[in-house]
């Protein structure tokens, strides 16, 4: 299948005192759910401006729906939501959502109908009469979504969503993504929470300092990256410190969280071996299970230490 | 062009709904006139009768010519001082602590001398009013003529009939003949047409940056820039303000027009004598001054409009673009100071220069039409030059514009603006 929604090819981007991107190539088919995953300073905000046309790249082609126009020509068929984010605090709310969609293209009357709609369906028809800033910033967020999805775009691009939503608003915009791709619609979001990643994305693609780790569908992600992996959860966290010091010796790779641990198991290396020398030390386990390495691991293992400073950023502020 | 059309009608929208549209329609005019009539009805100002005494020390018979002069005015209540000159200096100091005292406006010292030399003195508190002064003087001056004539023995009649009021009327001669206009009326206008021109330049303009900053302070931007292109968002700023502006011009317009048409029906509602309301000779304006104003608003705005677009466009919030705007205030400033010069010489090299120069042309060339006949073709050369240097400045903004926006923190240089503007 031939059908890329969006297509870069060897795209670098410089700016003044460093290097944004280098030599970035990816491919995202029609009616994927695809995360663009780094830490922080990765690259990933400024791939997503070249791919909407807000920055040029120095080097190479971006192709949207086949052809190269950029981002502004298609803006109908894109909702897109920066990581930061705004709205007009005077205006209000429906006025709001009516312009911004017009500003991409869409019919006034068409744009009052969807925005209504929206508002609706998001519990804020009472307010579209306020001005902007006199809700409350949870309801901003929503008018926000509202702004981006309201003309049904086929391509989503979303900017770290999901930083600093509440939880409520966490659970909206997940069900929208949701919703969105089973309606056959691509979306792209960037994100530095694996976690996050690993529930929602159909395809990944990882960069750290500019340059892709790796990218691909997320279970051939997983099979590739081989190596045996074991989930540890202890009974308690003084358990934890005993069995990683018994476990030390069988693996290559520890990330300890305290209670729970995911190992990478040194090569040739039986998990059952590891199960029997921690029973026979006297640890108290909860689980013990052989899985697929989470891409939180894949992402340390290929990104290195380099990445491993950022990587307790990602706590949501609410 | 339907996505220009949407920000032209926001940005129109927005601000017509806006309380502060309705208080800038009603009060603007309120305020140009204040600042446009009251300096020179509080110098001119008849203010209350001075009280001041003449200190006739030895020079005669002139003190009451004065007396008689000033009493004539009645915008004075005097009292004649006679004193030996050897006393002259300590009745002058008791009458300087009456003045302190608040209970003399002021006294005039007439000597022995004055008569032969021509000269006298005046001490009080406020001697700035033009008017006021300029009585004193001619007082003074006419008593002074009048003392030297009769003692060279010409009749008392001959010297009254010689000093009668000496009226001179000035009238412009413009193209269409004499207008029947006086040259205070014509400076009015002019004055009235210059400052028109800065304030609102100046206001829309500032409007148009105040907008890019809110666009780039709430962060807005980005989803703005990724649906249109920068220089679209500019263009229908612009468009849309420039409405407000024309808006509120044909609402001012409308409403001088009907005030001027039925003034005498609403002056009869608050009283006044029909009388006096045709007593008034209202200043002429002409189509072609009205049609140079609505020319030189529009371009001069878009010139401006797009250089307070760069200012917004630059920096990161209000405070910083107090400072950051400065330069082009400057230009603005500069412009309504030379035009102060066409007052004086509507035709000389400044007034000439100035309404070429495309900076200063928007609002120095109106007044030279409010003032003065300005040939056709200096007029379209003007309006020309100023065209083409708007159309290019706000090319030039549109690409500096298009990179500051999306730019925080430290505020350019002029370096790295030529280098935005060269950037593809």
């Amino acid at each position: 299948m031939n059908d890329l929604i969006v297509e870069l090819e060897g795209v670098s981007k410089r700016f003044a005192a460093h290097v944004a991107v280098t030599g970035l190539s990816l491919k995202v088919p029609r009616g994927v759910v695809y995360g663009l995953l780094g830490p922080n300073g990765a690259g990933k905000t400024t791939s997503i401006r070249m791919m909407m046309n807000i920055t040029m790249p120095d080097e190479g082609s971006v192709r949207l729906f086949g052809d190269d126009r950029g981002g502004r020509h298609h803006s109908a068929r894109i909702g897109y939501l920066p990581e930061e984010r705004g709205l007009y605090p005077k205006m209000r709310v429906l006025d709001a959502l009516v312009f911004l969609a017009e500003a991409k293209g869409v019919e006034r009357a068409v744009a009052r109908r969807k925005a209504l709609e929206w508002l609706e369906r998001l519990g804020l028809e009472q307010w579209q009469k306020n001005r902007v800033n006199e809700l409350s910033k949870g309801m901003q967020q929503k008018v926000q979504f509202a702004s981006t999805v309201l003309h049904e775009p086929e391509l989503l691009i979303l900017d770290e969503p999901f930083a600093g939503l509440d939880p409520i608003n966490q659970e909206v915009l997940k069900e929208t993504v949701v919703s969105q791709a089973r309606a056959g619609h691509t979306v792209i979001f960037s994100t530095h929470q694996m976690e996050v990643a690993e529930k929602i994305c159909d395809a990944v693609c990882i960069i750290a300092q500019g340059e892709k780790v790796l990218d691909g569908r997320l279970g051939d992600v997983k099979q590739q990256h081989g190596g045996t992996h074991v989930a540890v959860a202890y009974e308690d966290s003084a358990q934890g410190g005993a069995g990683m010091r018994i476990a030390a010796p069988f693996v290559t790779a520890a990330d300890d969280s305290g209670v729970f641990a995911e190992l990478t198991l040194r090569d040739g290396t039986d998990p059952q071996q590891l199960l029997e020398a921690l029973v026979r030390g006297g640890v108290r386990l909860r689980r013990f299970e052989r899985i697929e390495p989470s891409l939180h691991r894949i992402f340390l293992d290929r990104a290195g230490a380099a990445a491993r400073a950022d990587r307790r950023e990602d706590v949501t502020h609410a | 062009m339907r996505k220009v059309w949407a920000v032209v009608r926001r940005e129109f929208l927005e601000r017509v709904r806006n309380k502060w549209f309705v208080i800038a329609t009603v009060l603007g005019p309120v305020f140009v006139i204040a600042i446009t009539v009251l300096p020179s009805l509080f110098l001119m100002g008849g203010s209350q009768r001075r009280d001041i005494v003449v200190l006739n020390a030895g020079a005669g018979g002139l003190a009451q010519r004065v007396e008689a002069q000033l009493a004539r005015t009645g915008a004075y209540s005097v009292t004649v001082v006679d004193v030996p000159e050897e006393r002259q200096v300590v009745v002058a100091d008791s009458l300087t602590r009456h003045v302190q005292g608040n209970i003399l406006s002021g006294y005039l010292i007439l000597t022995a001398a004055s008569l032969e030399a021509g000269a006298a003195e005046y001490r009080g508190r406020n001697v700035a009013s033009i008017r006021d002064m300029a009585t004193l003087e001619s007082a003074v001056r006419q008593g002074i003529v009048a003392e030297r004539l009769t003692r060279h023995g010409v009749d008392p009649a001959v010297v009254r009939e010689a000093q009668a009021r000496i009226d001179v009327r000035k009238l412009r001669i413009s193209k269409r003949g004499a207008t029947g206009e006086s040259g205070e009326a014509s400076f009015m206008v002019g004055y009235f047409v210059g400052l028109l021109l800065y304030m609102i330049i100046l206001l829309y303009g500032i409007n148009v940056m105040r907008s890019v900053i809110e666009e780039k302070q709430s962060r807005i931007i980005e989803v703005l820039v990724s649906s249109l292109k920068p220089f679209q968002l500019m263009l229908g700023k612009v468009i849309g303000v420039a409405g407000v502006g024309l808006f509120q011009f044909t609402i001012w317009g409308l409403s001088g027009f009907a005030l001027v048409r039925y003034r005498s029906q609403i002056l009869t509602l608050f009283k006044v004598p029909a009388d006096a309301v045709n007593a008034v000779k209202l200043p002429s304006i002409s189509a072609e001054l009205l049609i140079a104003i609505v020319v030189y608003f529009l371009l001069g705005y878009m010139l401006y409009s797009a250089l307070f677009a760069v200012v917004g466009a630059i920096v990161n919030s209000d405070s910083e673009a107090q400072q950051a705007q400065q330069p082009v205030m400057m230009l603005l400033v500069f412009s309504l100071i030379i035009s102060f010069s066409a007052f004086a010489d509507a035709s000389g090299p400044l007034a000439t220069t100035a309404s070429m120069v495309p900076f200063s042309s928007p609002i120095v060339m109106p007044v030279r039409v409010a003032t003065s006949d300005v040939p056709v073709q200096d007029l379209l050369l003007s309006m020309g030059i100023l065209a083409a240097s708007a159309i290019m400045i706000v090319w030039v903004s549109a690409r500096i514009y298009r990179i500051g926006i999306l730019m925080y923190g430290k505020r350019p240089n002029l370096k790295e603006l030529a280098r935005w503007a060269r950037q593809s």
